[in-house]
This record gives C-alpha cells, sequence and structure tokens, in this order.
C-alpha cells in the first residue's frame, strides 16, 4: 500500500514531532487502565473473600431476638454453623478511660472461613475463654492504645470484667459489618449475659453464619428458610452481598479515577490535535509537493494517519503498560491500608477499554487537522497562499469525527459504575469544551482590539509583543487555555469538593451536631437519663423510642421485587430505627398530608421522609408495610416530611403512631448536647443510671469520616494532578512548535534593537495572560462542578470558599508562567548574526 | 505534412484570487497554444502572472473563466482528484526551490511519480534516472545531505522519470550560482531533447529564455503577443 510506504518513509525520520501526542494519549490512557485494573482487582479480591467477608455461605440475621429452637434446628441441618451477636457498648478500664467499642460475640464455632489473627498468635477460643474466673477478649489495637492498657489488664463491659489476652491482627468478615464507630472488641458468646447489655430492645445484630452442606445452594436455602419460617422476620444475606458499603465505596473512588482519567484524556486529546496540527504544519511542503506529483488527497490523508496511528498506538500500548503496572505499585505502596487484601493482576477489560478510549481519542481528535492537511492545495509551492487553507473538511471526515465523539461518550457511560455521574461528566465535559474554546476566541479577540488601543513607546512594546502572539493568525491560544482550562477546572473543583466537606466536618457541623448520641437507654430509664445529663450540665436535645423493623412491603409489592430509585435502595436494606411520636416533633417539615391528633387510636399511620418516599414511588395514603420482630405492620402513609440529614440531629425515616409499635421491646435513643470540658462528666451522669447506654462522640466520629476521607483524599488529588499535567503537556507542545517562529521573532526583534529584557517581559505577560484566562474561566466552571456534586451527589450543604480556589487558580498561574518561560527563554539567547547566517 | 497538434490550449483564460483586501485579478484574459514538443520560455517581471498562469496549465490553480485543455484533457470541469491523476499521467515539474520530500532519500524522492502510478519497477527506474542525471552514488542521501545542484538534479530526474509529455520549469536555476544552474540548464534542455517532451520554462535569465524555441513576454496578467515569439531571437 503506497500510503502506508510513504508513512514509513517519513516515519524514519523519528518521532520528533509526536512528542506530545505520544504522552498526552499515554498519560490519559494509563490514568484509565490504572483505575480500571484496580477497580478489578479490589473487585475479584472482594468477590474470592466473599465467603470469608461474610463468615459463611450464608449469613441468617436477626434483630432482638434469639432464633427459636426449630429455627436452630432448621439451620443446623443445613450445613454448620456460628453464632455472632453484634452490638455497640461502653467498654471502661476506670470511670475516666472509657471508649465506645463495637463488641462482638463469638461461639466456638466462629469463624466458619479465614481465620481470627491474634497477636500474641493462640486460638481464639482459648484467648476467650473463662480461665481463672475472668472470661478472655481480644482487642483491636487501638482500643488497647486508646484505654492505656496492656496485655493481661482487665476492661468492663457492662456488669462483667474481661481479660484482654490478645490483639486482633486480622478478622475475616470485619469489612461485612456498617460504618464502625468505635475499635472491635471480641468476646465470648457463653459471656454475654453476664455484661447485662442484652436487653430488651437493644440495638443487636444476631447472626448464624451457616457453611452450607455439599450440594446446597444459597437459593435452596434461603428458599427453604423462607417456606419453613415465613415469619421468622430474618434476612439472609449471602457472599455475593458480602461488604456492599465497601464495594460501593471502593466503586466510588475507583470511578472518581476513572473520570479524572477521562477528563486527562479529554485534556490530552487538545494535545493530540495541536501536535498532529504542528506536525502537517512542518509537512505542508511535503504534501504540496506530492500533490504537485499527483497525489490524491486520500493518498496525503492515508499517509499522514498511518503515521498518527502508528504513534497513537505507541502511545497508547505505553499507556496501557504504565497503567497495569501502577495498581501493583500502588498495592505495594499503600495495600496494608485497604480494608482488604488486594491482589493486583493483569485484567484484560480495563486495559481493553482504556485502549478503545485512547484509540477514540485520537481519531477524534487527529482526524481534523489531518483532513485539513489532505486539503492543502499544491499550489501554496508557487506563492503564499493568498486565500488560507479552506477550513472546511469533507462531510465523510466530519462524520467519522461525530462518530467518535459519540462512541467516546457512550464508552464513558455504558462501562461506569454510576450511569448518572458518568451522563454528568459528559455534558459537564462538552458544556465546558464549548465554554473554553468561545474563552480562546474571545482572549484572542480582546488581544487583538487591545493591542489596537496600546500606544506607541518602548515601554509599551512588551505588551505589545505579548497581545500580538496571542492574537496572530494560527497562535495556538485557544488550544492552550482549553487544555489548560479543563485540567485546571477538575483541579478547582475538587479543591472545593474537598474543601467543602472539611469546612462541613470542621466547622459548620461541630456548630449544629450533638455532643452525644446515647443509644440503647433501656425502656423505662428515659427520665433518670434526661434528669442525669441536666444534672451534669448538658442538655437532652431530643430523646424518642426506637424499635429496629424491617420494610417488607412498598405499597402491595414486596420490598425486595419492588422497583426503587438508587438513591433510596438503602432505606430498603437491612434494619430501619423506627420511632413513634404522638405530636409533631418540632423540627419536623411536613411538605404533603398532616400530622395525626395526639390521641388518634386508629389503624397504623405513619411519617415518612419525602426522598424517600419519592424514591418508592409513594404517596400520602399509599401504604408500607414493616416487619418488626416478625409481626408484619402496615401502615397507611400520613404525611411527608422533608429531613435535613446533613446537620446531624437526631431523625427517622419512619415516624409512626404510638399505638402502632405497643408492645414491641424498644429502647431510647436521645441526642445530648455538653458544653465543651464537660463531656466525661455527662458521660459519666449516664453510666451511673444507664450503665447498659452507650455514647457515641460525635466529634471522634467526625474524626474517623475525617482520616477515611484523607486518605481517599490523596488519591483523589494526585490523580486530578495529572490532568493538569496532561494541560501542560499541551502548553509544552505548542511552546515546541512555535519555537522556531519565535527564535526567528526574537531575532529581528533583536536587529530592530529590542534589549533581551523586553522580550523577556512580553513572554512573562504572555504567559500570564495565558494562565489568568484559563484561571478565571476554570474557577467558574471547577466551581459550579463543585457546587453540583456537593448538592447533587453528596447531598450536603454547599458553600463557596473563594480560598480554596484562588489558592488552586493562582498556583496554575504561577506554574503556567514558570513553565512557560522554563520552556521559552532559551530562545531569548538566539545570536542573531548566527541565525541570519542560516536564512 | 500536418502541424503538429497543441498540447496547451488556453482560451480567454482570466484568474482572480481572493485576499483580505478583494479580489485580485492575476490572469487577464490569456489565450495560449503550445505545440507538441516545443520548448516555451515564459518571461516577464515579477507579479506579471506566470507562475500562476504555469499552475493553471499544471492544473494547481483553477481558471476564473476560459478554457484549458492540456494533453487533450479539458481541466476546468475536473476535480481536485481528477487534476492529481491528470498531473501524475502528463506532467512534470521542476521548482525554483526543488521541493524535494526532506524525509526520503534521493532515490525515494525520484521513485514517488512512479510509485503514484502504481509501477512495480518504480525504484529500478528511479535509479537509472539518477544515473542519467550523474547522480547513481548519491541515491541513498537525503536532501540535508545534498548541494543545492544536486538537489535540482534530482528534482530534474524526478520531474522526467514518468515520461510526462509537458514539463513546467519555474526558474530552475534561481536559487544555484551560475555555474551550477548552467550545468542544471544543459541536463534541463538534453532530457527534454531526448524525451521529446514540451518545456514551458519560467525564467528571468535572456540567454535561457533563448534557448528556449519561442519566447512569450507576460505583462499585467496578460501575454504580450502569444504569437509573436522568437526562435534564436528571430521574430515568428
Amino acid at each position: 500500500m503506497l500510503s502506508l510506504r510513504l508513512a514509513r518513509r517519513e516515519l524514519k525520520g523519528g518521532l520528533g514531532g509526536f512528542r506530545v501526542l505520544l504522552a498526552c494519549l499515554a498519560l490519559g490512557v494509563a490514568t484509565i487502565a490504572a483505575a480500571g485494573s484496580l477497580d478489578a482487582a479490589l473487585h475479584r479480591s472482594l468477590t474470592e473473600n466473599a465467603r470469608a467477608l461474610l463468615g459463611g455461605d450464608a449469613a441468617v440475621v436477626l434483630a432482638y431476638r434469639q432464633p427459636s429452637t426449630d429455627e436452630i434446628a432448621f439451620l443446623g441441618q443445613s450445613g454448620a454453623m456460628a453464632n455472632t451477636v453484634e452490638m455497640r457498648a461502653m467498654a471502661s478500664v476506670t470511670p475516666a478511660a472509657r471508649t465506645l467499642v463495637e463488641l462482638k460475640a463469638v461461639d466456638n464455632a466462629y469463624p466458619l472461613y479465614g481465620a481470627v489473627t491474634l497477636d500474641p498468635p493462640q486460638d481464639l477460643a482459648k484467648a476467650l475463654a473463662q480461665s481463672d474466673g475472668a472470661w478472655g477478649a481480644a482487642a483491636d489495637p487501638d482500643l488497647i492504645a486508646k484505654l492505656g492498657i496492656h496485655l493481661g489488664d482487665t476492661i468492663h463491659l457492662g456488669n462483667a470484667t474481661f481479660a484482654v489476652r490478645a490483639a486482633i491482627t486480622r478478622e475475616p468478615d470485619k469489612v461485612s459489618q456498617v460504618f464502625a464507630l468505635g475499635p472491635r472488641l471480641m468476646i465470648d458468646l457463653r459471656a454475654l449475659p453476664a455484661t447485662g447489655l442484652d436487653q430488651p430492645g437493644s440495638l443487636i445484630h444476631r447472626s448464624t453464619l451457616i457453611r452450607l452442606k455439599d450440594g446446597m445452594s444459597v437459593a435452596s436455602f434461603r428458599a427453604a428458610a423462607h417456606q419453613r419460617f415465613p415469619d421468622a422476620g430474618w434476612q439472609i444475606r449471602d457472599a455475593a452481598d458480602a461488604a456492599p458499603g465497601l464495594q460501593r465505596f471502593m466503586s466510588d473512588i475507583t470511578m472518581f479515577l476513572a473520570l479524572v482519567g477521562l477528563a486527562t484524556l479529554l485534556v490530552g486529546g487538545i494535545g493530540v490535535a495541536d501536535a498532529v496540527r504542528a506536525f502537517v504544519e512542518g509537512r505542508l511542503n511535503t504534501i504540496a509537493t506530492l500533490k504537485c506529483l499527483g497525489a490524491s488527497r486520500r493518498l496525503i490523508l492515508g499517509t499522514y494517519a498511518w503515521q498518527v496511528a502508528a504513534v497513537s498506538l505507541i502511545g497508547i500500548v505505553t499507556g496501557l503498560i504504565v497503567g497495569a503496572v501502577l495498581p501493583w505499585v500502588a498495592i505495594a505502596i499503600w495495600g496494608a491500608s485497604f480494608p482488604i487484601d488486594v491482589t493486583p493482576g493483569l485484567y484484560a477489560w480495563p486495559l481493553l477499554r482504556a485502549a478503545l478510549f485512547g484509540a477514540l481519542t485520537a481519531v477524534a481528535f487527529a482526524l481534523w487537522p489531518l483532513a485539513r492537511a489532505a486539503e492543502v492545495p499544491a499550489a501554496m509551492l508557487f506563492r503564499d497562499i493568498v486565500a488560507p487553507a479552506s477550513a472546511r473538511i469533507r462531510p465523510w471526515i466530519a462524520a467519522i469525527i461525530a462518530l467518535a465523539g459519540i462512541a467516546l461518550a457512550a464508552l464513558a457511560i455504558i462501562g461506569a459504575a454510576d450511569i448518572r455521574l458518568a451522563i454528568g461528566f459528559v455534558i459537564g465535559a462538552m458544556i465546558a469544551l464549548v465554554v473554553f474554546a468561545c474563552a480562546g476566541r474571545l482572549v484572542m479577540r480582546l488581544a487583538r482590539n487591545v493591542a489596537r488601543r496600546v500606544g506607541a513607546g518602548r515601554a509599551a512594546l512588551p505588551l505589545r509583543i505579548a497581545l500580538s502572539s496571542l492574537h496572530r493568525p494560527g497562535a495556538p491560544t485557544t488550544g492552550v487555555i482549553l487544555s489548560l482550562g479543563l485540567g485546571l477546572t477538575v483541579l478547582v473543583s475538587i479543591a472545593l469538593v474537598e474543601a467543602n466537606l472539611s469546612h462541613e466536618i470542621d466547622e459548620r457541623l461541630p456548630a449544629t451536631a450533638p455532643t452525644f448520641f446515647f443509644i440503647d437507654i433501656p425502656a423505662g430509664q428515659g427520665e433518670g437519663f434526661e434528669k442525669a445529663v441536666t444534672q451534669a450540665g448538658g442538655t437532652v436535645i431530643r430523646r424518642a423510642p426506637m424499635v429496629r423493623g424491617r420494610i417488607s412491603k412498598i405499597g402491595i409489592v414486596a420490598a425486595d421485587k419492588a422497583k426503587i430509585a438508587p438513591d433510596a435502595q438503602w432505606a430498603a436494606k437491612g434494619d430501619r430505627g423506627l420511632t413513634t411520636a404522638a405530636t409533631q416533633p418540632s423540627d419536623a417539615r411536613v411538605v404533603a398530608g398532616s400530622w395525626w391528633p395526639a390521641d388518634y387510636n386508629g389503624p397504623p399511620l405513619v411519617s415518612l421522609d419525602a426522598n424517600i418516599a419519592k424514591g418508592f414511588g409513594l404517596g400520602v395514603g399509599d401504604t408500607i408495610t414493616v416487619n418488626v420482630l416478625g409481626r408484619e405492620i402496615e401502615a397507611r402513609i400520613a404525611n411527608l416530611r422533608e429531613i435535613d440529614w446533613s446537620n446531624l440531629s437526631m431523625n427517622f425515616t419512619f415516624v409512626m403512631t404510638p399505638n402502632a409499635l405497643a408492645g414491641a421491646p424498644y429502647s431510647d435513643i436521645a441526642s445530648v448536647a455538653a458544653p465543651p470540658g464537660d463531656e466525661l462528666k455527662v458521660e459519666r451522669a449516664v453510666e451511673a443510671v444507664s450503665p447498659s447506654a452507650s455514647a457515641i462522640r460525635v466529634k471522634e466520629a467526625l474524626g474517623e469520616i475525617k482520616t477515611i476521607m484523607a486518605g481517599a483524599g490523596i488519591a483523589i488529588r494526585v490523580a486530578a494532578a495529572v490532568t493538569l499535567l496532561a494541560g501542560a503537556l499541551v502548553l509544552a507542545g505548542a511552546i515546541a512548535a512555535g519555537r522556531q517562529r519565535r527564535m526567528r521573532e526574537t531575532v529581528i526583534f533583536k536587529v530592530l534593537g529590542a534589549r533581551r529584557v523586553d522580550l523577556l517581559a512580553a513572554l512573562a505577560i504572555e504567559y500570564l495572560l495565558l494562565g489568568l484566562s484559563a484561571a478565571v474561566v476554570a474557577a467558574a466552571l471547577g466551581s459550579g462542578a463543585a457546587r453540583e456534586l456537593v448538592i447533587t451527589l453528596l447531598k450536603t450543604k454547599w458553600a463557596f470558599l473563594p480560598g480554596p480556589v484562588t489558592i488552586t487558580a493562582l498556583g496554575a498561574v504561577a506554574a503556567v508562567l514558570i513553565l512557560g518561560l522554563a520552556l521559552t527563554a532559551r530562545t531569548l539567547a538566539a545570536r542573531a548574526a548566527r541565525e541570519l547566517r542560516h536564512e | 505534412m500536418t502541424a503538429p497538434s497543441p498540447i496547451v490550449r488556453l482560451e480567454q483564460v482570466h484568474l482572480a484570487l481572493t485576499s483580505a483586501a478583494g479580489l485580485v485579478p492575476i490572469l487577464k484574459g490569456v489565450d495560449l497554444t503550445l505545440d507538441a514538443g516545443e520548448a516555451v520560455g515564459l518571461v516577464g517581471p515579477s507579479g506579471s502572472g506566470k507562475s500562476t498562469l504555469m499552475m493553471v496549465v499544471a492544473g494547481l490553480e483553477r481558471a476564473s473563466s476560459g478554457k484549458v485543455v492540456v494533453a487533450d484533457t479539458e481541466l476546468t470541469p475536473l476535480d481536485e482528484d481528477r487534476l492529481a491523476a491528470f498531473r501524475r499521467q502528463h506532467v512534470g515539474i521542476v521548482f525554483q526551490s526543488f521541493h524535494l520530500i526532506p524525509t526520503m532519500t534521493a532515490l525515494e524522492n525520484v521513485a514517488v511519480p512512479l510509485e503514484l502510478a502504481g509501477r512495480s519497477d518504480a525504484l529500478s527506474e528511479a535509479r537509472r534516472m539518477l544515473d542519467a542525471v550523474g547522480l547513481g552514488a548519491r541515491v541513498a542521501h537525503y536532501p540535508g545531505q545534498l548541494s543545492g545542484g544536486e538537489q535540482q538534479r534530482v528534482a530534474l530526474a524526478r520531474a522526467f522519470v514518468a515520461r510526462p509529455r509537458l514539463l513546467l520549469a519555474d526558474e530552475p536555476t534561481g536559487n544555484l550560482d551560475r555555474a551550477t544552474g548552467d550545468a542544471v540548464i544543459e541536463l534541463l534542455f538534453a532530457l527534454n531533447a531526448d524525451s521529446g517532451t514540451t518545456l514551458m520554462l519560467i525564467t528571468h535569465d535572456p540567454v535561457i529564455a533563448a534557448r528556449c524555441g519561442r519566447t512569450l513576454r507576460m505583462q499585467d496578467g496578460r501575454i504580450e503577443d502569444g504569437r509573436v515569439a522568437t526562435v534564436n531571437g528571430a521574430g515568428q
């Protein structure tokens, strides 16, 4: 094929003109491939360890009650069993050294899969067993450090005392638990009654883990369990759903990394287009000569398309190699801080997907300048072109570019874990592209207009040179603003999202959130609790009875069959806290329907969270059925409330009429404010009247969240910086492409008497204006994107924080200035005589 | 004896180019006939339209109006790719600035027209042609490794290798010193004589123009007198 032969001949000269193209594609592909490979590795680890993460083939979860003898017999026939009870409790060494723990009481059969590893190494059952009159306990090293104890020391848990015999270094099913508010403490199940914590109404999860007999599937076990005990009210979880919270968290992070990769590729696409344009501009004579010799447009297009394809392939393969290797590096460095053991591996689909992204980007961005190159008139060899080359390209080429763009968008959306976010990204990216392209043109136009008004004189010379560099025909202004701006937009929006979350946790929440949540206040101790809190200087903000129940029917449809909006699905999974209220709570904002009379005694009514009702497709007058302790309670929706979950005040999705839950064992939950310094006093006062109640310190919980956020934040910031790096590459490419021209200009200016300082000032002004233009638009767009993310995705309060925006934007402007000057300053040293001799 | 058939026939050819200031008329009604095998020198001041006229004849520029027939092909209705095919078959061009492809060796440069014509013997023919212009030892050299005279000889080899019926040369010695230029012109006329090609040569050098069978003078977009030409200075 002649075009291939010609392409090969041209490529013999090396890849010099294609360095930026290669780097841009490699960077984007590497980011996407790395994010995809990491995601695949995490998912494989979750799947491979699913049984260990769940603790069995299936977990039968009951709230409140113990399984009956019949139920135990049935479960025993299904396979090997292990029983666990989990709850939150207060562990103490002295009245002053007291902390909330995630308590887990286990029997001797636990764990069925995997192993609990202890330090010093020993058998779990033996470590927890009763010896020398004391039950044993194994504790998270954090708990040992927090309480300032040593192995062998005793701790108090409710009414019982335990000897801490080991530190837990590994607990196979830990990540299947919900968000931990305290460190783990593990005891023997037989020791639990002695603590007195297992009170009616206490928030307790009882799980029976099953290792099913050979030949029995989870589905058949589940079916048999529901058929035999239709009213048991138990929740049967299987390995496929072993760690949904972790899976979601991991998916969110890797999805975010993938989107950053896409943004990088988009910025890189501009670099690809610029690089191809610069490359073909350097080949115009060759193209025109070939045309004079009789080469057709198609041959020209083919010749240069082969070259771009070959270089793109190298870029994509380089990106794939880097992207495939990066997860190994990341896991080697940070693997220990991952909640599960992750084994890196080579995954075909993420790599194929990244390669597809790279190839489509190359087509979408390189074809336009290539097609324009094919339109170069051969006549340009005989004279300077009077009329510029037509910007129009053939319709079939425009169609291919459009198809590649659509395929890129489709690939971004189809493969995404969160389709809504991906669609938002695609739309946002398109808006950003258009806005920055317009901004680029506007800057060129402004530069032209201002240049006309700048007066003559030596002082104004640098400004005039800078402005003319920005608006001259063929100036890369638009491309550079577009790419730098896109990269900076990503960085600004991330900085603002992070700043908003930090602001929420550091400033807004501590100002409005309660100091404590107290849970498991036994029924009947509520008034004593309130009195104790008040006497200790605290204030009970709200106290309410709480019963746990599970939604079994939405309207008339079984909950597991109902169609539920994604953001409401959490409410239909697992147990929910239900409360009752005779009168409308003061902070409840009813948006539909009305509250029931205080003395209402009719069929059960419920007040429901308006967002959940919307997600369930329910309205006032519809019914919803909850299962409390095996009892199905069908309630009619009396009203809908708008709940602001973001201020951490005590709220319930379900508030029912008091008669609906009459007789159900309940405990109270309360939010309490305590003046700074009086926290311990309040805690002790509560312990005195209600020893089984557990205190959750909101500040500590927020600290935990912040630690998790900080870890994820580093990964996110690093990834986002890659996008800006792509922008810097595009800038570097544009500078390299214009180097010859700049050299000539410098020489001419010098011949005419310009000083080096004038030219340096002109360069500084040019890069400053470029950086500032990109930064101003990026600050606006990035703020808009951050606002959307904060409000719609994170569902929290939005605040525009000028600090992070300014720091990020000015940092980027400084970076552009430094990079620009560093790459261009050498041309200032051009010696006029030598350059002119070469003319 | 029958008169030789014309290879180039231009009738009332006008051409205007667009510039920022509007339409600029370049050719203003050119009539021209070149017979097969003749050598015609085109002289005239800069900006008179010589190069544009050559481009129109080569199918590189489209006439705004008038009729252009070259090698029995009416060029006006042809699209760009057909014009490229037309050049491939019938026209060779030599430029003042050589316009060799910098990334290709001398051999590859000369082979391109044959390759474009789909010839399987492109490389061996190109080698033969380079031998003919005295560059048999420089086949593997890139343009950057050749002197100006050598580059123009490569360009001549490239222009003649496909045996075009019409050879257009735009000041082929303009970038060369006198001695090298003379050698190139000798070679050009020798190749032209050997191949029987029709030659249209733009030059500012009256001595070179005088070597052509006929000289046409262009002035302000017109051929002052298409039929007033000279053979060795004599009126025809």
